[in-house]
């Protein structure tokens, strides 16, 4: 009861802070992205409220946005200094150290993350990332699975935290269970390359290597998602050739060089 | 019945005890031997990239007195590339036949110039000498071996720039009975234009991405001591990469050797020895460019052998941490390779490590051709990982061409023991028929590693001796049929693992079998050579004979 109270006059606290309309504007230009004046909007809210931890945070992401990790962590230290407890800039701390490839440091930030928000899926994928990137992968896919109950739980399953443990699944050569995961990573957003791409490198592991073309030529017609075109040519290749039709090989061999020269 | 099951499945286990063969064991023995090398980066805190990949070493025979001698190559100061001390001399060793060695480097003309990086050894000149090829960041330098105990530079055609050269092999490939000559090259550099990375408070080491790619480069042998850029001709000069390892084999026995370069974050290369002097570029096609998933590893080290006899040359090569090494399974002719990694372990066991010179050799001599890997992280990683950039070397036995064991932590106590590992060369250093292993670390000792693995194991090496092919034979491709019904494969090549070469004999372990039953040997220049009923655990010396 006591720390119901307490939250609830922390809430009003920050509600009265003097940055808080200034914190406001930040955020609508940060989501609009117009980083410049997110950041004046960002310095404003803490000058008027040095002690303003969402503006905090958010001065964190826009020096993560210009890639200045040493900035966000100045930021994200002061945050955690005046407030142990805040979840989220725990998690952007963890992730300012992931980013930079520095996975002890990720580690250690987001397993404080998880132990200050245990329901957040997020966090799970990420210590889970970070787990896999350290060599181990059954520790990862426990935290994979963790997120995804997660997000079910909280009736928002993601394709993106399905895919970074179907991958996993693929290279544990657990071809069935990656294949269900990949199905429902494509069922949940059919426009997402990534989980196509994915779909076919399954499919061809497993010697469907019509299907695995069909997938991948699907996946280079999608524009969302991160896998870079050459690596769905490359597959196109293998999966052409497999499946004995070295003219459409050729044709990708042929643009993936044409990229690199 | 449960009964008959329990006794059926005592006996399976008793059995499969019974079959498993002793551990690969290797005993560190340089320091004993005499052996004592430290490979110096010059590194002086600026970061420059020169300090990470040096370490090239060679195992060959230079006097022709049946014993692998050794020869290091060796860094310089920084900037100047200058060897200002004795400790950044290239340093040749001899075998003393004994298990000892002597350093005849300064006898034998050796010590060289300038911040060198690879080493590669043939006889390219058929006088029955081997040679040495030695590449190095700002200029190459061949050393003909005069046959009298001493060395002397030979001329090869200037590059319009020096390159760095990270890697190179010899090899015959238009077949004309001369080895020609392959240069791998990774990136522009130079110390006063280098990017720096970080901030200076925290410099570190910059990602290859921050520099441009090099051409490769092939040399033809013109019979008369003297070399032909043909790099343009070939086709080679046409693929731009970061040239780390360079390995030889006719991967779709055509009779043409073929050539997989390793590169550093940009695809791996297989030029296709098309004859007239022509090589295609087709890594994409044979699926040997990337990994898996597309993506471009670090490739360092690279062996073109045969891995699951069956006859056709399959391709390792080792990468850094979270890379994973790729293990490529060729299928026959044209039809490419498939992913092995995988499927024999060796994906999932390697993600973690940061691989350099590596080579598939058969250290138990049961017949199946095992992996070792020289190991250690970039310097920088320290930080990143939270742990020890050094590492200890691995050894995996290879079950029956289907799995891929680590048994590194049976490997003996030396073996275990953590370095900044790079260059690795194979031989057998005391002719007792196993496969020992000389292993370069920066800023550190080197190690020789004797393989004193236990059991009754026989073993059979072939000396070639080209008449009508190169005189040492390299490229020939050996068969070799036992009593027990099984087929080996290897052929003649010393162009193994990373920025090193390896002795030119041609090894088979013979498991219990104490004597070939057949052996096959196609020449380079085309003549098939059969022999009969060869008696087991010798050097078989064999002269090129019989036609075409």
């Amino acid at each position: 009861m006591k720390f119901v109270l307490a939250a609830v006059l922390a809430v009003v606290l920050q509600a009265a802070s003097p940055g808080q309309p200034s914190y406001e504007k930040a955020n609508a230009l940060f989501v609009a992205q117009k980083f410049a004046e997110s950041l004046a909007a960002v310095e404003e809210a803490l000058r008027l409220d040095p002690k303003l931890i969402p503006a905090l945070t958010l001065q964190a992401k826009l020096a993560m946005a210009a890639n200045r990790f040493d900035l966000a962590n100045r930021s994200l230290e002061r945050a955690l200094v005046l407030d142990p407890q805040a979840a989220y800039a725990q998690f952007l701390y963890g992730m300012t150290a992931y980013m930079n490839n520095e996975m002890k440091d990720a580690l250690a930030r987001f397993r404080k993350a998880r132990e200050l928000s245990p329901k957040d899926p997020r966090v799970a994928l990420y210590l889970g990332l970070s787990t896999e990137s350290v060599g181990t992968p059954a520790d990862a896919l426990a935290l994979y699975q963790e997120a995804i109950r997660l997000e079910r739980a909280a009736g928002h399953p993601q394709a993106d935290t399905l895919l970074p443990g179907a991958r996993l699944l693929l290279l544990l050569g657990r071809l069935e269970e990656c294949e269900t995961w990949l199905r429902e990573a494509v069922k949940l957003s059919p426009a997402l390359r990534d989980a196509h791409f994915e779909l076919a490198r399954l499919l061809l592991k497993k010697g469907d290597s019509a299907q695995a073309a069909a997938e991948g030529e699907l996946a280079l017609t999608l524009s969302v998602g991160s896998t870079p075109d050459p690596a769905i040519h490359y597959l196109l290749i293998r999966a052409w050739t497999q499946a004995g039709k070295p003219d459409r090989a050729a044709t990708h061999a042929a643009v993936m060089r044409a990229q690199e020269r | 019945m449960g009964g008959s099951v329990f006794r059926f499945l005592l006996l399976l286990t008793a059995l499969e005890a019974a079959a498993a063969p002793p551990p690969i064991r290797f005993e560190e023995i340089a320091a004993q031997s005499g052996l004592r090398f430290e490979l110096q980066n010059g590194e002086a805190g600026g970061f420059h990239q020169i300090e990470l990949t040096l370490g090239g070493v060679a195992a060959f025979d230079y006097n022709n007195d049946g014993c692998t001698d050794i020869f290091f190559t060796n860094g310089a100061a920084i900037p100047s590339l200058r060897k200002t001390s004795p400790k950044f001399s290239n340093r040749l060793f001899r075998n003393n036949c004994n298990l000892t060695f002597t350093d005849v480097t300064a006898e034998t003309d050796l010590a060289g110039e300038g911040y060198a990086m690879a080493v590669a050894t043939a006889d390219y000149d058929n006088d029955g000498f081997a040679d040495l090829f030695v590449a190095g960041v700002k200029g190459n330098t061949l050393y003909r071996n005069l046959g009298n105990g001493r060395f002397a530079a030979a001329p090869l055609p200037l590059p319009d720039a020096p390159k760095w050269a990270v890697s190179a092999g010899w090899f015959d490939y238009d077949n004309d009975g001369w080895l020609d000559l392959f240069v791998a090259n990774y990136v522009v550099w130079d110390a006063a234009t280098e990017p720096r990375c970080g901030t200076p408070e925290r410099q570190y080491y910059c990602h290859p991405n921050a520099y441009q790619g090099l051409p490769n480069q092939l040399f033809h042998n013109n019979h008369d001591g003297t070399f032909s850029d043909v790099s343009a001709a070939s086709g080679i000069g046409r693929q731009i990469g970061k040239g780390m390892g360079v390995s030889f084999a006719d991967f779709d026995d055509d009779g043409l050797t073929d050539i997989f370069i390793a590169n550093d974050s940009v695809r791996g290369i297989l030029f296709r020895n098309e004859g007239q002097g022509k090589f295609t570029e087709i890594g994409l096609e044979a699926g040997v460019a990337l990994r898996d998933d597309g993506y471009a590893i670090a490739g360092m080290g690279a062996d073109f052998r045969d891995l699951d006899n069956d006859g056709k040359p399959d391709l390792l090569v080792s990468g850094i941490v979270n890379d994973s090494f790729l293990l490529f399974r060729n299928l026959g002719g044209r039809k490419g390779f498939e992913d092995y990694a995988q499927r024999t372990g060796l994906l999932m066991s390697t993600r973690q490590l940061t691989g350099w010179s590596l080579g598939m050799f058969d250290f138990d001599n049961d017949g199946w051709k095992d992996l070792f890997f020289a190991l250690g992280h970039l310097m920088q990683l320290d930080r990143y990982l939270g742990r020890q950039s050094a590492l200890p070397n691995r050894v995996y036995r290879n079950i029956a061409g289907q799995r891929l064991e680590d048994v590194s932590s049976t490997a003996g106590p030396a073996f275990q023991v953590a370095a900044a590992h790079r260059g690795a060369a194979f031989a057998d250093f005391d002719n007792d028929g196993r496969i020992d292993v000389v292993v370069t670390a920066v800023n550190g000792p080197a190690k020789l590693f004797r393989n004193v693995s236990a059991g009754p194991a026989h073993w059979l090496a072939l000396r070639l001796r080209g008449t009508r092919s190169n005189r040492q034979g390299l490229g020939a491709k050996v068969h070799v049929r036992l009593p027990d019904g099984r087929h080996l494969y290897n052929h003649a090549t010393t162009a193994v693992g990373y920025a090193s070469s390896s002795e030119p004999l041609v090894r088979f372990g013979l498991g219990t079998n104490r004597a070939a039953a057949e052996i096959e040997i196609q020449w380079p220049s085309g003549r098939l050579q059969k022999l009969s009923s060869v008696a087991a655990d010798r050097v078989l010396d064999v002269t090129e004979d019989g036609e075409p």
